[in-house]
């Protein structure tokens, strides 16, 4: 039984990487910014179960930690909006290059 | 009992901080009175300590070792590798620094009834102060001395800034920033060493250099070895403070509290010179040989140089300022005269400097809180209203200026016997300080007690009383007799100074 | 009894002691403590010396400070010159204090006075009875401290604070000079402990130069503390002090320590003739130098001052021309009898309330027994046959001729005769002629300062016959015995009949003088010189030394010290100042690149993160 090679996998989750990356590393609008973020969270739960199936030592460890992570990608998201949220509510925008408060 | 003597005697202060610790804010005498109180049971174990070595007792017996921290995983070659233990010791010359931390501190928390204000903060930093001190003289390794030379700076940094004069601030400031530089070299040399020998034990690593014992791992070359003696003693030289690195120490002594100055010149500059003797000479004595010469022209420098400037100071604090900077010259100047007489003299300089120092500023707290000023032109005529300070100030100037008798004319002989042996030009030159030295204090003491009597200072009752005999007393005591006497403190130095000259390769 | 010879100086010590502590409380009865401590002592050092009569030389040390394998050791030692100088120091020790008892009456610090006293008589006793170089010095400076303390008495009045510091600098000077020496010496023979020292000496471990510089060194310090030339300024200054102290410090006993070093190290001396040169030359010069200052100075005490300073020139120029005895001979008839002048001169200004001679005159119907007290010393001073001084200084006299050195032999001369008129004019204008004084009631000192100076007079006329031509040189043949190789040899010097005889009619014509200017009025004052000539100011003015030291010395230390507070303030704090300037600005420059822009951030870090997997693709992981 011949699937999917695991290089598959991986240039697939390396794709996804580097479009989230590049989303949140370019884009102004802080929702896009997020939803990058999450995308890489999800290239790398591609890796994992990548590896957990067709790595050379293939065990259930790499799925049940994807589980982890997806977990704490929600919660993240969730924490995420929120202070999104109370920020657009403060200083009416969502846009990323006017939060820069943290300057020296 | 024996092996917990030396870690009870090093953190014996904690009872004191749990005590304060458990204070109300408000309650200034009790509190006054626990922090004195606390810096009993390390005065109270020294001596004892003291008694020990006196009726016979080997110092060996006390140290004690205790694995701490392990690097890696290199039991395979050798389980002492890349360990560092929590290893206490003593040996003569730590044992005669303890000394002086234990009094001078008691005495100091005695000095420091004239704490204004936030007594608990103050008596709490005083006593980890104190704990930094003894373990500095007790650690037998590098990273215990550095965690506890480190553990010195940061109390003494809020004790200067938090209740000093006008501008402690900047003082704590350039305090903390020259320390701070001085022991990041410090903590350079240590990591390169214990890099490269996978020790950090002093006695380890004095053999390992001196007797040319190899390290497992790359052995240090000749020039690493040059370089690591010469950032020693640079490091070392900040705290000393030796010029040109000596700018800090004039604005602390002017700007801190009396009580802690009587700290910081009594005990913390004296581990600049303990650093150079054990570090510096102690583990690469045939480096330091070769830079002895430079110590010694940096020593004469020092000595002139704050003897130049302590004569055309006006205010009081700042004549004692560059003169501790002339004295800590006469300490360099011994430790480079590598014969006994010479390290012998530094030793006995140090000591006798904390003594001298301790005292003068004390009599400096007295004074300011008498009359609320230090410039010698406010003052004068002081010899009428406060007869027996005057004494005592005529004393410890006298003492200053190495008097025989007292304990400065014994290290300043010596060290003056050791270089005219080894350098007599660079002595002969040295010498014209002594004179200056009589100069700025004669000059100093007596603007502030002679002469007319200044309107400002014209008061009953303003002499010593009471407590502040106890310092006063007790340091002008111990100064006179280590001068009367001073095989009393010849004694214990025997030993490691035999060693050291054996390092160094006879006379 | 030598072997308690310790408890000597501890007597005095306890005066001091006791007095300090009681802080004043005792008042006036502080006296009787000082007075009965000294008595102890003096007691004792009599005791002593006849013992040393008898008996050889004690010594016992013990050990003091070890260095390495050397001990260095304290203790003390009875010789012929300790045991004699332990009586002298003792003795008007003892008289001063009685004396003072009457000078001091009324002075609200009383007892902190003879806290000083006993401060000073027993850092000079532990002086004399130092058995090594190292000891001598330890109270040597001790002493000076003493010195310092007791000029500065009248701490209040600016010219004794100047007075005292001046003192302990220009002492400091000489003793740092003495320091040296001694630490040379050690290195050259391997000891503090004369005998050693000598023994090393003169089997010649130490070559000529060698020896030359340590002794002339150690011959700086004697400068120092005998107010020698250069260094003798201080002296004179000092009788800013209490009179009483001006006469057991700066005539009898301190300054005569300059003295005593030199005899001590005699023996070293001697194995250098050019530091024997130095010794006398240096001696001479003073000894002439000083006499023409005394000539025109109008204070009483300070004529007295230049008197000693002259005086000590002399003993230094009998050492320096080998004759030791002469040197110690003199030393202690010029101990009794400048002792004696200067309680004299305590009780006239104790009388009229002014040390200046011109406002005196006419004292000697109002003053009955200070008048011939003071007659008696200025007899022995100026060397009028039969007194002490007379021998004495004939002895030195001899020395110089014997030595050969004929030029120091002339100075000498001259400055005996010097002594003899400056003397005189003192007396004649303090005693005859009529009264310019502002007190009328002109009353005799009581009888406690009477009675110290009759026991001076009484030595100031005997001492001499200890060693004279006729009866015997009994002085010289004791300090001699046990020591001729070391001490040259000779218990008295020989010489021409004549010097004697010369001797005396240069005094006399001196004497002579001065009654005829001061006394008489036969020759107007202006006869020698005028008071507004050059000469006389340059003489009024001590030869500007003061000032030369003030505009050289004193400006160059001076500017030093301004151009190193200069060099402190902005180079060594330019360069501070620059350190944290610059890390500032670098600190700016991270800063702005802190621009808030949370991507950018990101930006970096990702990038960071590719140049490490570039180098860690192409180095393979490992940098080397």
């Amino acid at each position: 039984m011949t699937g999917v090679p695991l290089s598959a996998y991986l240039v697939l989750a390396l794709v996804l990487f580097c479009i989230g990356l590049y989303g949140a590393l370019t884009k102004r609008n802080a929702v896009i910014v997020l939803i990058s973020i999450e995308l890489m969270l999800n290239a790398a739960n591609i890796n994992l179960v990548a590896f957990s199936k067709l790595g050379v030592t293939p065990s259930i460890t790499g799925q049940v930690f994807s589980l982890f992570t997806i977990t704490i990608a929600a919660a993240e998201a969730a924490v995420g909006l929120a202070i999104l949220m109370s920020l657009y509510r403060n200083r009416k925008t969502v846009n990323v290059d006017e939060m820069d408060i943290m300057k020296h | 009992m024996n092996v917990y003597l030396l870690s009870l005697l090093v953190f014996s202060p904690l009872l004191g901080i749990v005590m304060v610790a458990l204070m109300p804010k408000k309650e200034e005498r009790t509190i006054k009175q626990f922090g004195f109180f606390g810096t009993l049971p390390p005065l109270f174990l020294s001596f004892f300590l003291c008694s020990q070595y006196y009726s016979g007792v080997a110092l060996s017996l006390f140290d004690i070792k205790v694995n701490w921290i392990r690097f890696g995983n290199l039991e395979v070659y050798d389980p002492k590798l890349f360990t560092v233990n929590f290893e206490l010791g003593l040996d003569g010359l730590s044992l005669i620094f303890i000394l002086l931390t234990t009094i001078i501190s008691s005495l100091a928390a005695i000095a420091s009834i004239y704490i204004k204000q936030e007594w608990k903060g103050y008596y709490l930093l005083f006593l980890i102060l104190e704990i930094g001190m003894l373990g500095v003289f007790t650690a037998e390794n590098l990273i215990l001395f550095f965690i506890f030379f480190e553990m010195t700076l940061i109390p003494a940094f809020f004790l200067i800034g938090r209740w000093g004069f006008l501008e402690r601030e900047k003082a704590s400031y350039s305090f903390l920033i020259y320390n701070g530089i001085g022991s990041a070299v410090l903590l350079v040399v240590i990591l390169i060493l214990f890099a490269r020998t996978g020790t950090t034990n002093i006695a380890a690593l004095t053999q390992m250099m001196t007797m040319g014992g190899v390290s497992l791992f790359a052995p240090i070359s000749g020039s690493m070895k040059y370089g690591l003696c010469l950032a020693f003693l640079i490091a070392f030289a900040v705290k000393l403070p030796v010029f040109p690195f000596h700018s800090w120490m004039v604005r602390v002594h002017a700007e801190a509290p009396p009580s802690i100055v009587m700290i910081h010149a009594g005990v913390l500059l004296k581990i600049g010179a303990y650093g150079i003797i054990r570090f510096g000479m102690g583990i690469f004595p045939e480096q330091y040989k070769s830079l002895a010469f430079t110590v010694v022209l940096f020593g004469v420098l020092s000595f002139l140089y704050g003897a130049f400037l302590a004569l055309v100071q006006t205010d009081f604090k700042l004549v004692l300022a560059y003169s501790s900077i002339s004295h800590m010259g006469i300490v360099m100047m011994g430790l480079g005269a590598l014969n006994e007489a010479g390290i012998q003299g530094a030793i006995f300089q140090v000591i006798s400097h904390g003594l001298i120092a301790a005292l003068l500023f004390f009599l400096v707290g007295v004074l300011y809180e008498r009359t609320g000023t230090t410039m010698l032109p406010k003052l004068g005529g002081l010899a009428k209203s406060m007869p027996v300070f005057s004494g005592f100030m005529l004393a410890c100037g006298m003492a200053s200026l190495g008097l025989p008798g007292m304990s400065g004319f014994i290290s300043e002989f010596m060290v003056f016997l050791g270089l005219f042996k080894s350098q007599p030009t660079l002595a002969a030159v040295g010498v014209i300080g002594l004179i200056l030295t009589a100069v700025y204090i004669l000059r100093a003491v007596m603007l502030m007690t002679f002469g007319k009597t200044n309107s400002l200072v014209e008061k009953e009752k303003w002499d010593l009383k009471g407590l502040e005999f106890v310092p006063a007393l007790v340091l002008l005591g111990l100064i006179i007799s280590v001068g009367v006497y001073p095989n009393l403190l010849g004694g214990p130095l025997q030993g490691t100074i035999e060693a050291m000259m054996l390092a160094l390769g006879g006379r | 009894m030598m072997e308690n010879a310790w408890l000597i100086p501890i007597f005095p010590l306890v005066t001091f002691l006791v007095l300090l502590l009681s802080g004043g409380r005792l008042r006036e009865r502080g006296a009787y403590i000082g007075i009965i401590c000294t008595l102890a002592s003096f007691i004792l050092s009599l005791l002593v010396l006849m013992e040393r009569f008898k008996e050889p030389t004690y010594k016992i040390t013990i050990d003091w400070l070890s260095i390495g394998g050397t001990q260095l050791k304290a203790g003390f030692e009875i010789n012929q010159l300790n045991a004699l100088m332990l009586v002298i120091v003792s003795l008007v020790s003892l008289l001063v204090q009685l004396y003072s008892k009457g000078y001091m009456k009324g002075e609200e610090r009383f007892s902190t006075f003879y806290a000083y006293l006993g401060f000073f008589t027993f850092a000079m006793l532990g002086l004399v009875m130092a058995p090594n170089l190292l000891q001598l010095y330890f109270f040597w400076e001790l002493v000076g401290v003493g010195s310092f303390l007791l000029i500065g008495f009248y701490y209040y009045k600016q010219e004794a604070k100047n007075a005292a510091k001046k003192a302990f600098i220009m002492t400091r000077i000489g003793d740092v000079g003495l320091l040296v020496g001694i630490i040379l010496l050690f290195w050259g023979t391997g000891s503090f402990e004369y005998g050693e020292i000598f023994q090393a000496v003169q089997s010649g471990v130490i070559s000529n130069e060698g020896l030359t510089l340590i002794a002339i060194l150690i011959f700086i310090g004697a400068v120092g503390k005998s107010g020698q030339f250069p260094l003798h300024s201080w002296l004179p200054d000092a009788m800013e002090g209490p009179t009483p102290v001006s006469a057991l410090i700066h005539a009898a006993t301190m300054v005569a320590a300059g003295v005593y070093l030199v005899a001590t190290m005699f023996p070293l001396f001697l194995a250098s003739s050019a530091a024997m040169q130095v010794v006398a030359i240096t001696g001479g010069f003073t000894a002439i130098f000083a006499a023409s200052i005394a000539l025109v100075q109008k204070d009483v005490k300070r004529v007295l001052a230049y008197s000693t300073v002259s005086q000590l020139g002399f003993m230094m120029l009998a050492l320096g021309t080998a004759g030791y005895v002469a040197g110690v001979f003199h030393l202690m008839t010029h101990a009794f009898f400048k002792a004696l002048l200067f309680l004299a001169a305590g009780s006239v200004i104790h009388a009229i309330h002014t040390q200046d001679i011109e406002k005196m005159g006419g004292l000697w119907g109002k003053l009955n027994w200070t008048g011939p007290l003071f007659l008696t010393g200025t007899l022995a001073i100026s060397g009028f046959p039969l007194l002490s001084g007379f021998f004495s200084k004939d002895e030195i006299l001899m020395a110089a001729w014997e030595n050969g050195n004929y030029l120091l032999f002339a100075l000498a001369v001259i400055t005996s005769f010097l002594t003899a008129f400056y003397m005189f004019r003192l007396f004649f204008m303090i005693f005859t002629g009529e009264s310019r004084s502002q007190v009328k009631q002109v009353k005799e000192s009581p009888s406690i300062m009477l009675l110290p100076m009759l026991v001076l007079a009484f030595l100031a006329v005997i001492s001499g016959y200890v060693q004279t031509p006729w009866f015997g040189t009994f002085l010289g043949e004791w300090l001699m015995e046990g020591n001729e190789t070391l001490l040259g040899g000779n218990s008295h010097s020989e010489g021409p009949v004549w010097i004697m005889v010369m001797a005396v009619l240069v005094s006399l014509a001196g004497i002579f003088l001065a009654y005829m200017i001061y006394a008489k009025k036969k020759l107007p004052r202006s006869w020698l010189v005028q008071e507004n000539n050059e000469f006389y100011r340059v003489l009024d003015n001590k030869y500007y030394i003061d000032e030369i030291y003030h505009f050289t010395v004193g400006y160059a230390i001076k500017g030093l010290s301004l151009f190193l507070s200069y060099i402190e303030r902005f180079i060594v704090g330019g360069v501070v100042s620059t350190v944290t300037i610059s890390i500032e600005g670098l600190g700016k420059i991270g800063s702005k690149l802190q621009t808030g822009q949370v991507q950018r951030y990101g930006m970096i870090a990702f990038l960071g993160l590719a140049v490490l997997l570039v180098i860690f693709a192409v180095t393979g992981g490992y940098l080397r």
